[in-house]
């Protein structure tokens, strides 16, 4: 199927966007399989004689476990383990224990037989329940904010986001006696393999992790195998048989992580011209039971806002804990900052692209604003509030990144047959990294993509880094770019050898061994001279070979919303967002473009939709699904124009995360725009809407 | 999606046997089809046979052939699909109906294989993502798919091009709006609608969405 990937993708409809990378028209490498339904993810596999675990698990904020039938649920035909570790929970879908069947039917059987009692106790699961006081401004800062001619002092909120990827989180582990395998759902395929030895009761050498394909991550899945992944290899030991452990989308959305919930409390002083002085801004994070991990990313220090006191307290609730959740921190702070700038906009009769030029530190980030206005027609923007019952608004928001250095190894095998194959040990979660790798080797032995196989996603390849922190592409790359030179420079070694050419009179181009400027044979020809079955090119990042290939500076954007309001019914419409990113050196433009579109989605889904929603009696989430946990759909879908910005790019860069930070508070400051009263709660519904348009919201 | 089942194999079962039958499985929530296909046999009095809980013996008309497969009666079609048929094209997301990824064509009609039970598929012809291509040739909407980048982790995908097969079978020439609504059971986690749409545009010879005219940067 490989023959009749389309590759030609017209570029008219990103007419900016063309010659912006190293392949404009390469498609993903695995797309014949993901379209076919080729692509065996780990939840898609069934071996004969498969065992199922499933977790008991706690279904209130706190509680005890009071009556349980362990006999009936053993005794339900297909059952062959039901053990109850402990019998008090912390948070609802904490697991207390565990059964074993011989299929999910059995399971969900075995579970209901169980018939769970709990007796609930008392919890808190919203911030507001819990948080301290913030702690005391310091001098100076007090000082400044009685000197400054306004204060505003308000407070911003924002909701838990669960990651919610399709393919839940898992495992399916199968022991072959002297040897194991873990097929992982995970971001990190080198990380899944640190530990699973002991729970196969196997020397490491003897256990290996594959994840071919996964089913969406976005930071959920850096834990390794996970507790699924181990139950499930812990259990294939314990019966030589096939296990698969896999969350049900309800315990997905309960126990695998989440976006912490924020408030962050701002008092900031500024003169009537704009000025900004500073102040002192207290956020507070809703961990769960985690101890950590609820920072909030204001200020952002994208913008000079004077001197700031910036303090934080993690909230302990009886909730699940959290996991990194793309750019974690930063669509709360930046929810946070944005609106509050334009808040101080409005109060010194400011026009917020105006103020943002001002305070910018960057200046590409200012030449991308200047870009932005001009794209979305900023001219057309209104005072906050103008119109009739329906009122359309523009706003802003602003990204950066910075690269976090990682190690990575890659291989790069050129065979006697003209093949090609990549080999390092990282995974494609969907970012199109499987793709990046043979851009990037292709690119540099001049072959063609369609001769290179990348070989991902296994623990015994090259190690390479974990999906996070979108540090996959630009940490993997320089030693994907120096291998494939070493590889390629082997080749064009014993290739001149064989033809009696020095070898630095040859290169290889378009496929074609170039010599005197003139195609003198075909790759595969060319490649038939070599003497040996193969050359091989082997490269870390972390040397100064691979680090030559290591670009300057962050990743930036700028993206701007053009919304409607409809004051009558609350609901935001958002039209078009124009989302200018960096990211360096773009190796594959279609799937930068889809990186950049994915994560102004999740941003406008978390903007106006999503919210784990718990009973405030019970701690019980009400939403655990899909149909009441909103995530945004086509039908809501505004008109999203990615521009990938090329100027004094170099390097491979981040793109992962920055795309999906400014975009809540772009959003944020266009309802006010339109409404003329700042929603200070995310997710932005219409009861807020009409809220704050009666002069009662928050 | 649709709950109303579709009959069992057409010319073998008459429509009273039928209705006594379907009248017995909504009370039982089994009934085996061979016993159906015994009953047809013979004049439509004959007494309606029972079976369950234990395995059931169903044939399932998938991507054109007949698959034989043994199950608990409460299996759902998607789950037949996967556990038993080994057609995991068809992927579980949240098995309630909410999200579409687990879509297949029924008798060329968009259904959500998690809300329908394997038993009551009998009869019709089901086609899963691994029925559309031919052999060395995509589905032109799976190529435009792949053009347009429609796709990032992949795992909404079959369901997505299902949906966009039906839409396209039902409307040739959709507009934008009719494809955002087309596409509504459809759940992207990674965020790809916009090339979607674009491959939907594509695949119905309709230009794609015109973005903005370059920076001056």
């Amino acid at each position: 199927m490989r023959d009749h990937t389309p590759t030609d993708m017209p570029t008219r409809n990103r007419p900016m966007n063309r010659g912006a990378s190293l392949a404009d028209d390469a498609s993903r490498l695995d797309a014949v399989a993901k379209v076919t339904g080729a692509a065996k993810y780990a939840r898609d596999m069934y071996p004969a004689d498969c065992l199922f675990v499933g977790f008991v698990r706690c279904p209130v904020g706190s509680g005890q476990l009071a009556a349980r039938d362990e006999a009936a649920a053993r005794a339900v035909p297909g059952v062959l383990e039901v053990e109850i570790e402990r019998d008090e929970g912390r948070y609802h879908g904490q697991p207390v224990g565990h059964i074993v069947a011989e299929s999910k039917t059995a399971l969900r059987r075995a579970m209901r037989a169980l018939d769970a009692r709990w007796t609930p106790g008392p919890c808190s699961v919203e911030i507001e329940q819990a948080a301290g006081e913030p702690p005391q401004t310091q001098g100076d800062i007090a000082q400044l904010l009685e000197r400054a001619q306004h204060v505003l002092d308000a407070t911003y909120e924002t909701p838990v986001q669960t990651h919610s990827p399709l393919e839940t989180h898992g495992g399916m582990a199968i022991h072959h006696g002297d040897r194991a395998e873990l097929f992982s759902s995970t971001q990190g395929t080198s990380a899944a393999a640190d530990g699973i030895e002991d729970q196969f009761g196997l020397p490491r050498a003897a256990c290996e992790i594959h994840c071919e394909y996964v089913g969406g991550g976005f930071g959920s899945k850096l834990n390794g195998a996970g507790r699924e992944g181990a139950i499930a290899a812990r259990m294939s030991a314990k019966y030589r048989r096939p296990v698969s452990c896999f969350t049900d989308r309800d315990e997905d959305h309960l126990d695998t992580g989440n976006r912490p919930s924020s408030r962050a409390r701002v008092r900031i002083g500024f003169q009537a011209d704009g000025t900004v002085l500073g102040g002192h801004i207290h956020t507070w994070g809703g961990v769960g039971v985690a101890r950590g991990g609820g920072g909030c990313a204001i200020p952002s220090n994208h913008y000079d806002l004077g001197r700031i006191q910036k303090t934080s307290e993690d909230v302990q609730l009886n909730a699940g804990a959290p996991r990194p959740f793309r750019a974690p921190g930063w669509p709360q702070g930046k929810f946070a900052e944005e609106l509050m700038l334009d808040e101080i906009c409005a109060a010194c009769g400011l026009d917020p692209v105006e103020m943002r030029l001002r305070l910018e530190r960057s200046d590409d980030r200012r030449d991308m604003i200047r870009t932005g206005a001009r794209l979305i027609g900023w001219n057309q923007r209104r005072p906050n509030g103008s119109g009739g019952a329906i009122r359309r608004g523009f706003g802003l928001g602003t990204t950066d990144w910075p690269r976090f250095p990682r190690q990575a190894e890659a291989e790069v095998i050129v065979n006697r047959d003209g093949s090609v194959e990549v080999r390092t040990g990282t995974q494609d979660i969907g970012t199109g990294m499987r793709t990046v790798a043979g851009v990037l080797a292709a690119d540099r032995l001049g072959c063609g993509l369609e001769r290179v196989n990348v070989r991902i996603g296994h623990s015994s390849l090259p190690p390479g880094p974990g999906s996070g922190g979108s540090m996959t592409s630009h940490n993997t790359a320089p030693a994907i770019i120096e291998a494939a030179l070493q590889a390629r420079n082997a080749l064009l070694d014993a290739v001149g050898d064989r033809l009696g050419i020095p070898p630095d009179e040859l290169s290889i181009q378009n496929d074609h061994l170039i010599h005197d400027q003139e195609p003198m044979m075909d790759w595969a020809e060319a490649c038939a001279k070599l003497p040996r079955d193969a050359v091989i090119g082997r490269a870390s990042s972390d040397t100064p070979q691979s680090q030559r290939h290591v670009g300057e500076g962050h990743s930036q954007g700028v993206q701007f919303v053009d919304l409607r309001v409809d004051t009558q019914t609350g609901i935001v419409h958002v039209d078009r967002i124009i989302a200018i990113q960096s990211c360096g050196q773009v190796v594959m433009r279609k799937g930068a473009e889809s990186q950049i579109i994915g994560g102004v989605i999740q941003g406008v889904s978390y903007a106006l939709f999503e919210h784990k929603i718990h009973d405030k009696a019970t701690g019980t989430m009400v939403n655990p699904n899909l149909e009441w946990y909103k995530i945004l759909g086509s039908a809501d879908m505004p008109r999203i124009e990615p521009v990938l910005w090329t100027k004094g790019q170099t390097g491979v860069r981040s793109l992962g995360e920055p795309p999906t930070i400014p975009t809540a508070g772009a959003i944020a400051c266009a309802v006010f725009n339109a409404i003329g009263r700042p929603v200070r709660s995310l997710p932005i519904t219409p009861d807020k809407v009409l809220a704050a348009l009666e002069g009662g919201g928050r | 999606m649709t709950m109303t089942p579709d009959p069992p194999p057409r010319g073998q079962v008459s429509r009273r046997s039928f209705l006594q039958t379907m009248g017995v499985s909504a009370a039982a929530a089994a009934v085996q089809a061979q016993a159906e296909r015994a009953d047809a046999a013979q004049p439509s009095s004959a007494p309606t046979t029972l079976s369950g809980p234990g395995p059931i013996e169903i044939t399932l008309n998938v991507n054109g052939s007949d698959r034989r497969l043994t199950i608990d009666p409460a299996t759902t079609l998607m789950e037949a699909l996967r556990w038993h048929a080994g057609l995991t094209g068809t992927k579980e997301v949240c098995d309630r109906a909410a999200c579409g990824t687990c879509s297949v064509l029924i008798d060329g009609r968009l259904v959500n294989s998690c809300m329908m039970l394997a038993y009551d598929a009998q009869g019709s012809r089901v086609t899963t993502i691994e029925g559309l291509a031919r052999p060395g040739s995509l589905d032109p909407i799976q190529e435009s798919f792949i053009r347009h980048d429609a796709l990032q982790c992949g795992y909404c995908t079959p369901g997505l091009i299902l949906a966009s097969k039906a839409l396209l079978g039902a409307n040739p020439r959709p507009t934008l709006d009719q494809i955002k609504k087309g596409l509504a059971g459809n759940i992207c986690r990674c965020g790809t609608y916009t090339n979607v749409f674009n491959a939907v545009l594509d695949a119905s010879g309709q230009s794609p969405l015109m973005d903005s005219e370059a920076p001056d940067a």
